[in-house]
């Protein structure tokens, strides 16, 4: 088996009530890189991630995770949904989300050991929030709350992260500190996945590009695959509209 | 102490009571466990459903096996999964969403059960014990019945805690760790029909589902924590039930609704008086806030009229307490309030009927004429709104804004000297 790729897909096709979402997806994705999945609404990008981690039925399509099935994966890959997916009236406190990331590890009468609870402590440590540890997580910004899901995957010590739109709804800041930490996973040799739909920062954030509509337009070095020309064939006419709204944007943010 | 004996002693002189008392604990426990999950699930509607639609099932035992505990168990539980596997089936199989398969499978299943209930006479169910509960009536074999499915219950959530929580908080990271998510719900599924045979005696079909929500919903309100919640739920379960009892017992109300509205009486107390949720204790912080808003504006004018405006110097240390009322218009008892908070906070001094402001005063009061300042010197910079409304949103915010906070906009304006009305921003320090 080859183990050069954390991630290999071949030929992903998935359809949602006959439509075809995704259409003959192949992909490599080599260890240690943060990924960007690029796309216009509504082309499959998070379908992209949901395939590629098992949440939904594939047409067809096989998935590899360092050469293995994800089966055998499960406790090294974790997954950051985006944020109003979550219900944050549940009870829980910061420490028991973090806590949810010792899971995969933990057998069915496993007691939670003081081990687990030091990679908790760790994990919340290493994106600056352990002072939260007893908060509720209604109680913390948007930000704060991104970041308590990737110190979940910090405890769970996974090699894999996917983030879905992650810096949606969070202020430049605070997503410059989240990208700092990404990049520190990143030099520790995780794989990162970050679904993005703000064309701004691309090029500054992510080593891969993947450009999708529903089918694979480009993947490769960021600073080779996106350009002009792609970004035509993967927006097609609406890239002028997004232009321009990005150019509003960043006038009121200067 | 008669009375006490009369009302809590006496009726356990006889067996029913003492049976019943029994029933009221294990619903307690096994509604509050099942309960709490059923809720942050939002499954209220197919708690209710369920309890309905066990009818057939029932029936269909004593059919089977005639009048035995066992065959009433089997049936139930198994009429249960089959409605929630239908309801299942119904929604992802078909456009028709979630609460509209469980009111066409639960009404369809339910009514089976009363067809069967009228048509086969020699099967004897009492339909309306069944239906509104009948605790003084809990038999032995009820008992044990009940005790072993709360035992069930108790273990299972024990063991499968993680499961559980993780299933209800963040379904796609269960899903990605490898847990089947469907599976942990029909596991639930399962306890729940459990839960409602064991409760069937004591509240009956209809207000089940009181028992399962109303201790769980009054717990959430209560905590943070979802261990600590179904601790909550549970002692509430078992107090709403036995006070439920003893009303039943002495006014001879029936079981189940004496239980559910005591539950409902506990619930809308929580509901106004919880110490962190509750409506009185946020309108008290409401107000705790507005006073503090009400004391620092105190200050503020106070020192506005004792210093230079262009210079934010300082010429003069004291103010009638009169000039300062008519200045934030008098407002009797609130402003003796401010000042008085604001005297205990070490802000000023009074002094007969003329106040002073304390070092410490003067330093707070130049932070919140900066925080204020820096506010709308930056609104104004970011946004196009006029400076009337720039002006009220900076009072509001002048308060609330930290030391950090006023750093970053400072440095975002590029350490601004003076405010869109040219007035200057004091410096930090």
């Amino acid at each position: 088996m080859n183990n050069n790729f954390a991630i290999e897909v071949n030929n992903l096709t998935v359809s949602y009530s006959k439509k075809p979402a995704l259409k003959g997806i192949d992909l490599k994705i080599p260890h240690g890189k943060i990924v960007g999945i690029i796309g216009p609404n509504g082309a499959g990008k998070s379908t992209l991630i949901k395939g590629m981690l098992g949440l939904i039925p594939l047409d067809s399509g096989e998935i590899k995770v360092f050469g293995k099935s994800l089966k055998e994966n499960f406790p090294r890959i974790s997954y950051i949904p985006q944020r109003e997916s979550f219900d944050w009236d549940f009870p829980v406190v910061v420490q028991d989300v973090v806590m949810m990331g010792r899971y995969p590890h933990l057998k069915l009468f496993q007691k939670i050991s003081d081990e687990d609870k030091a990679k908790v402590k760790a994990a919340l440590q290493k994106v600056d929030m352990l002072e939260y540890a007893e908060r509720q997580i209604r109680l913390l910004s948007g930000g704060q709350q991104q970041r308590i899901f990737i110190a979940r995957a910090l405890a769970q010590e996974s090699d894999i992260l996917f983030l879905d739109e992650p810096f949606v709804g969070i202020d430049a800041a605070t997503e410059t500190t989240i990208f700092a930490i990404m990049r520190k996973l990143k030099s520790e040799g995780k794989t990162i996945l970050v679904v993005h739909h703000d064309l701004g920062r691309v090029t500054d954030y992510f080593d891969l590009v993947i450009l999708i509509n529903q089918r694979l337009i480009a993947y490769g070095k960021t600073s080779e695959k996106f350009n002009r020309d792609n970004l035509i064939k993967t927006y097609g006419g609406r890239l002028t509209i997004l232009d321009k709204t990005e150019q509003l944007r960043s006038q009121t943010i200067n | 102490m008669e009375l006490i004996y009369k009302i809590f002693i006496e009726p356990f002189q006889y067996e029913f009571m003492q049976r019943a008392m029994l029933a009221s604990v294990i619903v307690g426990i096994t509604c509050g466990l099942v309960g709490t999950f059923i809720m942050l699930r939002r499954l209220s509607l197919i708690g209710d459903a369920l309890a309905h639609a066990v009818l057939p099932g029932v029936i269909i035992g004593f059919i089977i096996a005639g009048k035995g505990q066992l065959a009433m168990f089997i049936g139930a539980v198994f009429s249960g999964l089959v409605t929630s596997l239908l309801i299942g089936f119904v929604s992802r199989n078909s456009k028709i969403k979630e609460d509209t398969a469980i009111g066409v499978v639960f009404t369809g299943f339910f009514a089976l059960g009363v067809l069967m209930v009228s048509q086969l006479k020699h099967v004897h169910i009492d339909l309306s014990s069944y239906l509104f509960g009948d605790i003084l009536g809990v038999s032995s074999d009820d008992l044990v019945l009940s005790g072993l499915i709360a035992i069930l219950v108790f273990v299972t959530v024990i063991i499968f805690y993680r499961q559980l929580l993780v299933t209800s908080f963040d379904p796609t990271m269960a899903a990605v760790m490898g847990l089947s998510t469907g599976l942990v719900h029909y596991l639930l599924m399962g306890l729940l029909s459990m839960t409602i045979v064991a409760s069937l005696q004591s509240v009956g079909v209809i207000l089940v589902v009181a028992m399962l929500i109303t201790p769980a919903a009054t717990a959430y309100l209560l905590t943070d924590r979802l261990h600590k919640m179904l601790i909550y739920s549970v002692m509430i379960g078992i107090f709403t039930a036995t006070v439920g009892l003893f009303f039943s017992y002495h006014f001879n109300f029936a079981s189940g609704a004496s239980m559910v509205i005591f539950g409902m009486l506990i619930f809308l107390f929580t509901l106004i008086f919880s110490p962190t949720q509750g409506i009185l204790s946020r309108y008290i912080k409401k107000r705790k806030i507005a006073e503090k808003n009400l004391a620092q504006d105190a200050l503020k004018n106070l020192f506005k009229n004792c210093i230079d405006h262009h210079q934010l110097k300082i010429i003069r240390e004291v103010i009638d307490i009169s000039d300062l009322k008519n200045l934030l218009g008098s407002r009797g008892k609130k402003f003796k309030k401010a000042l008085a908070n604001l005297k205990k906070e070490d802000l000023i001094s009074i002094e007969g009927d003329q106040i002073r402001i304390t070092e410490k005063g003067k330093s707070f009061a130049l932070r919140l004429i900066r925080s204020h300042r820096l506010w709308e010197t930056y609104l104004n910079h970011e946004t196009n709104m006029n400076l009337d409304i720039i002006h009220s949103s900076a009072e509001e915010l002048e308060h609330l804004l930290t030391d950090e906070l006023l750093d970053e906009i400072d440095l975002e304006l590029g350490f601004p000297k003076f405010d869109p009305h040219g007035s200057p921003i004091p410096q930090k320090n």
